[in-house]
């Protein structure tokens, strides 16, 4: 029996890092309930795939392979779930909460009349089947929540599990899943696509983050952490506050509704330190806050602190750096 | 066109972790003095209707709400800021619902309201933090749905919507009838309700649904149930720089870092 199935989200030709964290979720909540991990590994052209996921900790891979899942689009991809979640008869059906998951959990969840809790971050077992944990309030509570329906669905907040120590030894059984997708009506058409211009490093795999929040003041005030940035090989994050500001595109914005970072080190400049905020980036290792506040909450949770205005703080720090750099 | 935009009243999501207590036996938020608002990404919806009906012609905004007694003040909000009418879905049959039910309850609200061309929802509440009602609802009235967008246009009769991506945006085009998720953006920060606007919405009269207008008699079942309700702690040791001013703080916090060898 499957048991536990979770859905991988493919970035740039791989599983992506938070579907390998699912899958280690998975197999850890396996050790405790007996279950077998299945994966759906869903796509045009993804077989080759099935080894990688096996070794992220698959039992059994569901393949739905075709030319018309090239490109995300919710309605054909929740009939392949459907068909997938009949053949599979999995209890308990997993996503990371990235954009695809936050799309098709709720969706999937209405179809197959289940239960869905969002954004977990720990799980509990309780007469063998899995209560969820989640952050609620922005954080400031932690709820932990039993779905009520046979199956059950999650979706995992990044970043927040350990992916399942990579074996290359195991060997997944393969069911193929046959798409019938043919005849449903695209929902929507993407018309354009509108990238940033390319950032040298990728924020959610940047071992340093230097983000900016209110107390930045303009976009112009961004210009200098781009250059702390720079020097420590480092990427730019920024507030939802920040965001709206129009100061930093939205794709830098860290936090429970941005991106979830967990670098070696975090520098939250002109940043209060909310739960939503926190949510993002708690989990990095050395959290440095410099803010003019000193009743600021990022200071309970910053390991380093500098309070003072930021801008008699940065063209030093910079300064400093630089010369440290260079020897 | 008609546009309904679902709103919720929620806890300031502002108020600071110490101010934030639950009662754990009633897997409750004790509320305290924690001022009431719109859920700022429902705020953020408002706006995107709002900016709609100022460029469209003929168009209508609904504010719509589930909930009990508060929730008038966040209906007279929106009238304020300029929607044109508001719905209220009240019942005590409607207390503590999940959000399967939930969904379930607006979805019928909505199509009490009559013909409607887009609904617009805030991605996620900030209070449970779910990011389920507007894909919920959109199943229950099986409407497209596009999620975590930040802005909204009308062009030739379809909607020219700006979603948001991993990295930029996309511009997606669907048919109208469509449920549209919101999130906040520079574009959609919402209006200030003008003194005029507050005057004439405390006047008006909000039309209050109950279960039995809606026509829903049974029970409406939970697929989610709170276990338990905690408050986590995160606090770390902090270390503070000190130094005379500030560039010698700035000094001192790069030395701090360098000795700590976590720079590479
Ligand atoms: C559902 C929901 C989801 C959310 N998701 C996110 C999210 O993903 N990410 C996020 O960041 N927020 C999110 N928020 C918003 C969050 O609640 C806060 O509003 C936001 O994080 C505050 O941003 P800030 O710290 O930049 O601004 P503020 O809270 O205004 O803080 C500014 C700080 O700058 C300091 N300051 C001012 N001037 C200076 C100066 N010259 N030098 C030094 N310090 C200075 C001040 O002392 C203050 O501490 C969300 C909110 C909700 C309701």
């Amino acid at each position: 029996m499957p048991g536990i199935l979770t859905s991988v989200t493919i970035k740039n030709g791989s599983p992506s890092m938070s579907s390998r964290e699912v899958l280690g979720m998975a197999r850890r909540i396996a050790d405790q309930t007996g279950d077998q991990v299945a994966a759906a590994l869903v796509g045009a052209d993804v077989s080759s795939l099935t080894p990688e996921l096996a070794a992220s900790g698959a039992d059994v891979v569901y393949l739905s392979e075709s030319e018309f899942l090239t490109e995300f689009q919710a309605k054909v991809y929740l009939k392949v779930f459907q068909d997938i979640g009949e053949v599979a008869q999995p209890h308990t059906i997993l996503f990371p909460a990235d954009a695809i998951g936050m799309d098709l959990a709720p969706r999937l969840a209405y179809r197959l009349g289940a239960g869905l809790v969002t954004d977990c971050v720990d799980f509990a077992i309780r007469d063998g089947r899995c209560i969820f944990i989640k952050p609620v309030y922005g954080g400031k509570a932690l709820a932990h929540l039993r779905v009520t329906t046979p199956v059950a669905l999650a979706t995992v907040r990044p970043r927040t599990q350990e992916p399942f120590p990579a074996d290359t030894r195991r060997i997944p059984e393969r069911v193929i899943v046959a798409p019938q997708i043919e005849s449903i009506p695209r929902e929507a058409t993407v018309t354009d696509r509108i990238e940033e211009e390319g950032e040298e490093v990728n924020l959610e795999d940047a071992k340093v983050v230097i983000s900016g929040g209110r107390g930045m003041g303009s976009s112009e005030a961004f210009r200098q952490l781009k250059k702390l940035a720079k020097i420590l090989g480092g990427a730019v994050g920024a507030s939802r506050t920040a965001v709206d500001a129009g100061w930093m595109p939205p794709s830098h914005q860290v936090g429970q509704t941005g991106k979830i970072v967990a670098p070696d080190v975090y520098f939250a400049v002109g940043i209060s330190g909310s739960s939503q905020h926190i949510a993002g980036m708690g989990g990095s290792k050395i959290i440095v806050a410099i803010n003019r506040d000193p009743e600021a909450p990022i200071l309970r949770i910053a390991n380093l602190g500098v309070i003072e205005d930021y801008r008699n703080v940065l063209p030093a720090l910079i300064d400093e750096f630089s010369k440290i750099l260079k020897n | 066109m008609h546009i309904v935009v679902c709103i919720k009243q929620i806890l300031d999501p502002e108020i600071p972790p110490r101010n934030f207590q639950v009662d754990q036996a009633a897997k409750k938020v004790i509320p305290g003095d924690a001022a009431l608002v719109i859920n700022p990404f429902d705020a953020n919806a408002i706006e995107i209707a709002l900016q709609l009906k100022d460029r469209q012609k003929y168009c209508t905004v609904t504010a719509l709400t589930l909930g009990g007694e508060p929730c008038g003040k966040a209906l007279r909000h929106a009238l304020a800021m300029g929607c044109d009418e508001a719905i209220w879905l009240k019942d005590a049959f409607f207390e503590g619902l999940d959000s399967a039910a939930t969904a379930k309850v607006i979805a019928r609200g909505i199509q009490k309201v009559g013909q409607i061309d887009l609904v617009l929802c805030g991605r996620q509440a900030g209070d449970w933090d779910m990011g389920q009602i507007g894909s919920l609802i959109a199943e229950e009235l099986s409407l497209t749905c596009i999620s975590v967008v930040s802005q909204v246009d009308v062009e030739n009769d379809r909607l020219r919507l700006q979603r948001e991506v991993e990295k930029g945006v996309e511009i997606v085009a669907t048919d109208m009838p469509a449920l549209a998720t919101i999130t906040s953006s520079s574009a959609n920060q919402p209006r200030y309700a003008t003194t005029k606007g507050i005057v004439l919405a405390s006047r008006r009269k909000i039309p209050v649904w109950s279960a039995q207008d809606l026509g829903i008699a049974e029970n409406l079942a939970r697929l989610v149930v709170v276990e338990n309700l905690t408050v986590p702690n995160y606090e770390r040791q902090i270390q503070i720089i000190d130094g005379e001013d500030g560039p010698v703080k700035g000094t001192r916090l790069a030395q701090v870092l360098a000795a700590m060898k976590v720079l590479k």
